[in-house]
This record gives C-alpha cells, sequence and structure tokens, in this order.
C-alpha cells in the first residue's frame, strides 16, 4: 500500500474540519501545482538559481498548507540548494521531488472523489 | 472587526481568509504587498494585518516600513507569516514594524490568539485616544456648557479677527450678558441659576451659524463672534439672538425661570487695527450701555475721536474684573 503523502489529520486540523473549504484548497492545489511544478522544472533545466528558490518557496507554502509535509520537506531542500547557489545537486533533488509530486497529484484526485462524495 | 489579509499564494490566501471569516472578522485579501500598504494606509482602512512575508511588488517587512511612516493615523496591528525561522529574520521583521510574527504552515488556534493579543493593543489605544479627546474636550470647553472656554474663545476671536483683516472682511463681536442673574439666582437657587445657563447656551448656539462661535465668558458673560459677515448681517442677527434668548421662560427644576440679555456689539472693520484686548474693552462698553439703557437690548460699540473721554470714564470692564 503506498505511503500516504497527506496528512490528513493535519489537513482537518487546519481547515477546522471544514469540508467546503478542504474542497477549495484541493481544487486550488490541482489547478495551481501543475504550473508551479512546470515552472520549476525550467528552472532546474536551466539552472537559475534565483528561480528556483521563487518557486521552490512558493511550493513549498502550498504544500505546507496541504499538510503534504514529505513534499514540501522534498521541495524545501531545492529551496536550500538554490539559496547556496548549488546548482549541480538541482536535478537530484528535483527528481526525488518528482517521484512524491506525481504519487501526491494521484493521492489528490482520489483524496478530492472522497471530500466531494 | 476588519483585518487584511496579504498573500501571493492562493490556497494560503483561501485558508486565511476562510478561517478570519470564521473567526467573525470582515475580511479584505489583496496577493500583492503594495496593495496591502494601500489597503491599510487609507484612513478607515483595516487596523489588523496578516502579511506573507516574500510578496511580489513588496514584501512583507516593506509593507510594515510603509506603513509606520504615517504619524497621524490610528495604530495598524501588523503579524508577519513566515516560513523563515532564523533569529535574524525575526529581528529582521520585527525591526521593519510588524508587531508579531507566526511561521507557516500557521495554526489556526494560534493565529487566532495572537490576533486577540493585537485587537486587546487596539482596544487599549482607543481607550487611551478616547481619554485624550475627554481630557482635550474638558481643557478647551466650559463644563457647565459645554460652550468654548474663555481661553479658548478669545484664541479664536484673534484668530478670526487677523483673517478678517487680511481677508477685508468684518467680523461681529457680541458679547452678552444675562439680565438679573444674581436676582435669578437668589430667588430660584443656583441649581435653578445653572440650569439657565445651559438653556442660554443651547439658544445662543441654535441662533448662530454652524462657522461662528461661541463661548461662556465668565460667569453669566458669553462671548459670540459672527465671522465674515456684513455690518447689516450682523445688526440683524445680533437682535435676532437678543430675540431668542428672551423668546420664552426658561423651564427649570424650581419652575418657569423668564431671562433676557444685554448685548454689546462691535463690527471689527470700523475699528482698524486693533487688538483682542482692546475691541473687548470697546464691546464691553457698549455692553454697559446696553445695561444702562434698560437692559434686554443691543448697543452697537462705535468709534469715536481720541479726544473723546468716553473711553476713559467707561466702566472697569467686566472681564478684567474676573
Amino acid at each position: 500500500m503506498p505511503k500516504n503523502f497527506i496528512d490528513l489529520e493535519e489537513l482537518l486540523e487546519r481547515t477546522e474540519n471544514d469540508r467546503e473549504l478542504m474542497r477549495d484548497l484541493l481544487t486550488i492545489f490541482k489547478e495551481e501545482f501543475p504550473q508551479r511544478h512546470q515552472a520549476l522544472g525550467e528552472a532546474v533545466a536551466s539552472l537559475n538559481a534565483t528561480s528556483v528558490v521563487l518557486e521552490a518557496h512558493t511550493l513549498k507554502g502550498m504544500l505546507s498548507n496541504l499538510a503534504a509535509v514529505e513534499a514540501a520537506t522534498a521541495v524545501a531542500e531545492l529551496e536550500r540548494l538554490g539559496r547556496k547557489n548549488e546548482t549541480s545537486r538541482f536535478l537530484e533533488s528535483f527528481s526525488r521531488f518528482e517521484v512524491i509530486a506525481k504519487e501526491l497529484s494521484r493521492q489528490v484526485e482520489a483524496f478530492m472523489a472522497e471530500v466531494s462524495g | 472587526m476588519r483585518i487584511l489579509i496579504a498573500d501571493d499564494e492562493l490556497m494560503s490566501r483561501r485558508l486565511l481568509e476562510k478561517t478570519m471569516q470564521r473567526a467573525g472578522y470582515d475580511v479584505t485579501a489583496v496577493a500583492n504587498g503594495q496593495l496591502a500598504a494601500a489597503e491599510l494606509c487609507k484612513p478607515e482602512g483595516p487596523r489588523l494585518a496578516l502579511l506573507d512575508w516574500i510578496m511580489p511588488e513588496l514584501d512583507g517587512p516593506g509593507v510594515c516600513r510603509e506603513v509606520r511612516k504615517r504619524k497621524d493615523q490610528s495604530y495598524v496591528y501588523m503579524i508577519l507569516l513566515t516560513s523563515k525561522e532564523k533569529k535574524e529574520d525575526v529581528v529582521a521583521g520585527l525591526e521593519s514594524g510588524a508587531d508579531d510574527y507566526l511561521t507557516k504552515p500557521f495554526d489556526p488556534e494560534e493565529l487566532k490568539a495572537r490576533l486577540r493579543t493585537g485587537k486587546r493593543i487596539l482596544d487599549l489605544e482607543d481607550r487611551l485616544i478616547e481619554a485624550r479627546e475627554e481630557m482635550r474636550f474638558q481643557a478647551t470647553h466650559d463644563a457647565l456648557t459645554s460652550l468654548w472656554n474663555r481661553g479658548v474663545i478669545m484664541d479664536l476671536l484673534g484668530r478670526e479677527l487677523t483673517r478678517a483683516r487680511r481677508e477685508n472682511k468684518c467680523t461681529a463681536i457680541l458679547l452678552g450678558d444675562l439680565d438679573h442673574f444674581k436676582n435669578i439666582n437668589d430667588t430660584y437657587g443656583h441649581l435653578a441659576g445653572d440650569e439657565v445657563l445651559k438653556e442660554t447656551a443651547r439658544r445662543l448656539v441654535s441662533s448662530v451659524r454652524s462657522y461662528d462661535f461661541v463661548g461662556r465668558f465668565g460667569g453669566e458673560e458669553f462671548l459670540v463672534t459672527l465671522n465674515n459677515c456684513d455690518p447689516a448681517f450682523g445688526l440683524a442677527r445680533a437682535e435676532k439672538i437678543r430675540k431668542t434668548i428672551a423668546e420664552s421662560p426658561v423651564e427649570t427644576s424650581a419652575g418657569p425661570v423668564p431671562i433676557s440679555m444685554s448685548f454689546g456689539l462691535l463690527l471689527s472693520q470700523e475699528w482698524g487695527y486693533m487688538s483682542v484686548v482692546e475691541l473687548l474693552h470697546e464691546v464691553d462698553t457698549a455692553l454697559y450701555g446696553a445695561k444702562a439703557a434698560g437692559r434686554n437690548c443691543v448697543k452697537l460699540a462705535a468709534p469715536k475721536a481720541q479726544s473723546d473721554g468716553a473711553r476713559e470714564f467707561a466702566p472697569e470692564p467686566a472681564w478684567r474684573r474676573q
């Protein structure tokens, strides 16, 4: 059974058990995440440390709000590398994040169906 | 209470917005620092703010600095939201003028508790302002009638005369004294006397324009300035005020008390460059004339040649006797 990338208990607490708000957050995430993910990928590919920091920071905020702790930690690592201008480690770190992001996106879809249902 | 939320990240903004609405706040949400600063710097803008640290246009500390530049408006309590946890970051945030900071992702209960702290501080500021305004009122107004007190009405008269001279306009100075006020006190008691003074003040205020000044000059004496009026208007208005005062008895706790007032009137344009003290002396002399003429009338102070002895033989004015 795949690991749960959203801490549901934490998310419920953060939204004060408001299912409508949770649905809103998931919808925003679903709409915004692919663009942000892509923007981060482009920044990583171009080894642009400033863009990596900005994009990683934004993604970190989104993921933290969703109680996606592991994904937030992975992207925070990219932000840290960007700040230190360690461009040679961008790709390796981004790959780790991508694995988590892929599974997270799938879980968000499933969770959305559950919350909406 | 209104609160401003500034966060460029849509999910954070939505989460904060909903959490605050649920807590009873009236929320204004914006997506960048410039908009936040503009909103907070409005005269009636929100007094509580949650500001994301990193934002486009202007960051959270930048918003704090902009807001703190204003000196003449109510205090705004600002909390920075940040994922920065390093001591130097926190210090920099607080140095920019933020009151508090909260690490993201925030806990709703902690956020609400911190905002309650902010609200307590704003409430305290409101109470201090209220007390200051109360003290200011007490320092400038007569306690019984709530009219301008002697010091302020003289100051206002001085300013008005300066303005009138500069603009070549006329100011009418009206000094009124309640007739037989001592008898009122002796016959009806001091409480009724106070009620008469309060009602006299009310009648005076109700019979002048919003930009005229009315003050209690002393005991039963009142000073009225009719600002920016032509002489004919000044004369007519003085007579109208006299009639308004005497129109009906004052209903007091000791029964109805008939009242009347004698007035000295001076039209500043006719007197050239004279000091406030000199003009008050002249209008007081005219008031004395009204008393001597049988009371309940208006006497106009007429400029006389210096050789005329009238000014020398004028009685000691009441405002000097006090």
